[in-house]
């Protein structure tokens, strides 16, 4: 749709290929959790740390060269916003890594396994927002995306009541330390906001592509 | 379609006793907002069950039997049908379309660890058609 609408000019295909390439970062960055939580290996969670750092140049160049002048003026901040609330699915991802690093891991085998399909839900999400935003690009509806999207979201919702639930009734696992107590919930929290943000993102690519017919 | 019923399936299991009345299995499905229920084994001969909010329907409500003077474990569905960790998502959607069931339990180890339902099946279909 954007192509199609915006004749596919020089700027316009570098926008659109470096949001693609800063989607398939963000698909890395989930991918890399996704290890971590299976290895249980420390080293591996500085790999979301770098895709971060990755993504961040990526936005600056996406966001400056829309102002350079790709695309007409009412679409620029539309497609700005859709990079920034992508961007939140790094910080959460990031915060996620970083606190699993100090995780009491008594308590954590107790979640292991809920976590880790969160963590394989966030990939699939990933890789779908990657198939809507090519959708948008070209012909394609991306209403059956973002069906799939909020399909996952609902399955993560379940899980992390799950996962609450077992926090709090854990017997072997009672968490009596403010530390650990803050570490563990802050560490859920990011892993399950992840599909949340995937969510809105997807929900404005849709706005979008309706804005746009 | 190539993921196995294991990564689907839903582990999270709503119990009730065979022992257990009518009455109560209305009022777990209620607050939980479910359709079925697993109805564990009285002893170790018994096997699992299913009671669905169409069991109590037909064979209770529709009959004027009173919920609270009847038991589950009468009323149940008995045996389960029961698919392994590993089966296809092909096996189960070929077992729904044979025994015209809306779901299909997964046994290991002589214990039910999970169920898949039409809904698993019908969100496990879009997801992946939308990855492609």
């Amino acid at each position: 749709m954007l192509e199609k609408l915006l004749g596919g000019g020089k700027l316009e295909k570098k926008v659109l290929e470096k949001i693609k390439k800063y989607l398939d970062t963000l698909c890395s960055a989930t991918e890399c959790l996704k290890n971590l939580l299976i290895t249980e290996d420390v080293e591996r969670s500085y790999c979301v740390e770098n895709l971060e750092r990755e993504a961040d140049v990526l936005k600056r160049e996406i966001i400056a060269t829309i102002y350079e002048g790709a695309f007409l003026p009412y679409v620029r901040p539309n497609l700005c916003t859709f990079i920034e609330i992508t961007e939140k699915a790094f910080e959460a991802l990031e915060i996620c890594a970083f606190e699993y690093r100090y995780l009491n891991k008594n308590i954590y085998q107790n979640i292991k396994e809920d976590c880790l399909k969160v963590a394989k839900i966030n990939v699939e999400m990933c890789q779908i927002l990657i198939k809507a935003f090519e959708a948008l690009r070209g012909k394609d509806n991306l209403r059956e995306r973002n069906l799939a999207i909020r399909i996952c979201e609902k399955k993560i919702d379940e899980i992390k009541l799950e996962i609450t639930e077992k926090l709090r009734k854990c017997d072997t696992c009672e968490i009596i330390n403010f530390w650990e107590g803050k570490n563990i919930s802050e560490f859920v929290e990011s892993l399950v906001r992840i599909s949340d943000i995937i969510e809105d993102a997807s929900d404005y690519l849709y706005i979008l592509d309706l804005s746009l017919k | 379609m190539s993921k196995n019923v294991g990564e689907i399936m839903n582990t999270k299991l709503e119990t009730i006793p065979a022992e257990a009345t009518v009455y109560d299995a209305i009022e777990k499905l209620i607050d939980k907002r479910i359709r079925s229920l697993l109805v564990l084994p009285k002893d170790e001969n018994d096997e699992y069950g299913v009671v669905t909010v169409r069991n109590i329907i037909f064979k209770v409500l529709a009959n004027k039997i009173d919920p609270k003077n009847i038991k589950i474990g009468d009323i149940a569905s008995k045996p389960v049908i029961t698919v392994p960790k590993h089966a296809s998502i092909d096996e189960v959607f070929d077992l729904m379309k044979k025994n015209n069931i809306a779901r299909v339990f997964i046994k290991e180890d002589n214990k039910i660890i999970g169920v898949i339902s039409f809904f698993d099946i019908l969100g496990y279909v879009l997801i992946e058609k939308a990855k492609q």
